[in-house]
């Protein structure tokens, strides 16, 4: 072969390699794994005449890195609300033109105009899960544990009888936020004296956790292993479809303590490099219709904060609290704000040393 | 011949049921009736046929799959000159050069990366990807190289040079059929690090491009279903069936008891 053939050779190949794969118009969504319905894709693919092209993360940090190191090319993002802030404050995100939005009015006010993103200019809800109590019900009343307190994975008075049948989630802000709420203050509180008391009340009910576990507790639980989870409340909500569907005996149920719990809610923001903010902007007011919200609710168990998805969503889900917070749950929730560096050194300090204490 | 100790069978049989135990127990529960996987419910194929129709997960196999054969190629090609240079030239940069690729933590070499092709332009997609792994793959084909080389005769090759042979002749009829072992090891190494790498993939990959483990990895928090055992034992079938017809292809390719 000659060097011009090569050449051309060269040139075809990437020429072949840079063209797109389909002529049809894409979107591009950043997500996480299983949050969304197929058949709420295939619906949306049907209306826009596009194709939705997913690619996920599997926590906020790793979506922060990889955008603030420069990645480009994704439409719409799926951040929860802590991120969202980060995203709007390093200039990531594009706001969003609300008139080519309407249903934003079936959101619940109460879920609209947060601290994070005020006006909602950048963001608007999708999809939240609560961080609560998971527990073995057969087991549970057994013993005669209680179920609507943090007191039962913190007080050594309980744990006792439960001593190596509970996990705890292996996050620093998740627990400490739980250790909080039970001793009293907010998930928020930034006070170090109250940090150390939460951190000393972690390392008094260490000894009595099987583990640290952010991952498999859903297996634990359905397999009867563990009997008490600090957790969030689709992965609860999934545990127990698995363990009905195993036909155990038992089942696995959602405990609101009563203290309190983290709130964790997911938005829809646009990115600021989005190729296609139009089909963006189609796909977000999509998400709204409260018959393809609600179809992420029946399948894995999330909260809705769309008024319009309720009456699409099966009824055993509309009446859990930890999914549908009624009011006087709802307002002891919290959604957790982020750190600053030196508050995140000190958590990280105290953290270190849970995890090395005996 | 004396006969071999007990013990030593003990052992062996240990070290391979170390190695093989794992493999074989993902291919057995990839037929578990069971969304979970945690214990063994029934006999099924029910995952092979869900796979089947799972256009994502074989998307990202087959991205996989393209990926790792690219970067295996390519960087046995740089890697194995990479190697050649090494041995013969004792240049002192070289080496740092070469090698420094495998010192470097993943984490770092994937931001620098991706911060590169941004800077560049590059749209992150399969080539970017490809890209980066050549790029890591090239240190390690060549520290194999380089080693095969150091118990090579060099006057194997000298000799060659005074029978006539130009220096790519007896490269291409002395060092290379000699060095083979070495430079299969290196590809196969180089595969195996490409299919299952996740940090460095994870930052070059653009949108819509996703590899098996950033599939699986993004699966983790919801629970890995038998699927993915499904898809690892095809994966792992295709991997020995390349070895098994490259050892028939050529008996003494993966043997290094030949003289030298």
């Amino acid at each position: 072969m000659n060097a011009r053939a090569l050449a051309a050779a060269v040139l075809a190949i990437a020429t072949f390699a840079a063209a797109p794969a389909h002529a049809k118009d894409q979107l591009h969504l950043y997500n996480w794994n299983n949050y969304i319905a197929p058949e709420t894709i295939k619906r949306f693919e049907g209306v826009c005449q596009c194709e939705v092209v997913q690619t996920y993360y599997s926590d906020n940090e790793e979506l922060l890195a990889k955008l603030a190191a420069g990645a480009k090319g994704y439409d719409v993002l799926v951040p929860t609300s802590n991120a969202v802030q980060a995203l709007i404050r390093g200039g990531q995100l594009k706001p969003l033109d609300k008139t080519a939005i309407p249903n934003i009015k079936n959101v619940d006010p109460a879920y609209l105009n947060t601290p994070f993103d005020p006006g909602n200019q950048y963001s608007v809800p999708y999809a939240m899960s609560t961080t609560i109590l998971g527990y073995n019900d057969e087991k549970m009343k057994e013993l005669g544990l209680p179920t609507d307190s943090w007191a039962v994975i913190f007080d050594p008075k309980y744990l006792e009888k439960v001593k190596g049948r509970v996990t705890v989630l292996d996050s620093a802000n998740e627990l400490f936020a739980a250790a909080l709420k039970y001793l009293g203050y907010s998930a928020n509180d930034v006070d170090p004296k109250h940090w150390d008391e939460a951190a000393a009340a972690i390392k008094k009910a260490k000894p009595y956790w099987a583990a640290f576990n952010a991952s498999s507790y859903i297996k634990e639980l359905t397999v009867g292993n563990i009997w008490l989870v600090h957790g969030y409340s689709n992965d609860i909500f999934q545990a127990n479809l698995d363990a009905q569907a195993a036909g155990r005996k038992f089942r696995i149920l959602q405990g609101v303590p009563k203290e309190g719990a983290v709130l964790a809610v997911d938005n829809m923001v646009i990115h600021k490099s989005a190729p296609r903010p139009d089909l963006a902007l189609r796909f977000i007011n999509f998400m709204l219709e409260g018959r393809n919200s609600a179809e992420l609710t029946n399948l894995i168990g999330s909260g809705n904060p769309n008024m319009d998805a309720m009456k699409y969503i099966k009824p055993e889900l509309t009446k859990l609290p930890a999914v549908f917070p009624p009011k006087d749950v709802q307002a002891k929730l919290e959604q957790l704000k982020d750190l600053t560096v030196a508050q995140r050194r000190l958590r990280n300090k105290l953290w270190t040393e849970i995890k090395a204490s005996k | 011949m004396r006969r071999q100790s007990p013990w030593l069978w003990t052992a062996a049989l240990a070290a391979y049921a170390f190695l093989y135990v794992p493999l074989v127990i993902v291919v057995v529960y990839s037929f578990n009736d069971s969304r979970l996987n945690a214990e063994w419910v029934g006999f099924t194929l029910d995952w092979y046929r869900k796979l089947a129709a799972d256009d994502d997960m074989l998307a990202a196999a087959g991205n996989s799959l393209l990926i790792a054969l690219t970067a295996s190629l390519v960087s046995t090609v740089l890697g194995t000159m990479a190697g050649v240079a090494l041995h013969r030239y004792k240049l002192r940069l070289l080496p740092i050069l070469v090698l420094a690729p495998i010192a470097i933590p993943e984490i770092l070499m994937g931001v620098s990366l991706l911060i590169f092709f941004v800077l560049l332009n590059v749209t992150l997609g399969l080539v970017s990807v490809a890209l980066a792994h050549i790029a890591f793959c090239i240190g390690f084909v060549a520290i194999v190289v380089r080693a095969r080389l150091a118990g090579m005769d060099e006057s194997l090759t000298e000799a060659a040079r005074d029978c006539g042979a130009t220096p790519a002749r007896a490269f291409r009829h002395v060092t290379l059929p000699l060095i083979m072992p070495g430079v299969v090891a290196g590809a196969l190494m180089a595969f195996t690090l490409s299919i299952d790498d996740f940090v460095i993939t994870f930052f070059t990959a653009g949108a819509g491009t996703v590899t098996l483990p950033l599939l699986i990895y993004s699966m983790i928090k919801i629970s890995v279903t038998p699927e993915v055992n499904a898809v690892s034992t095809l994966l792992m079938l295709l991997t020995l069936l390349l070895i098994v017809v490259a050892a028939k292809l050529s008996p003494t390719l993966l043997r290094s008891d030949r003289e030298i």
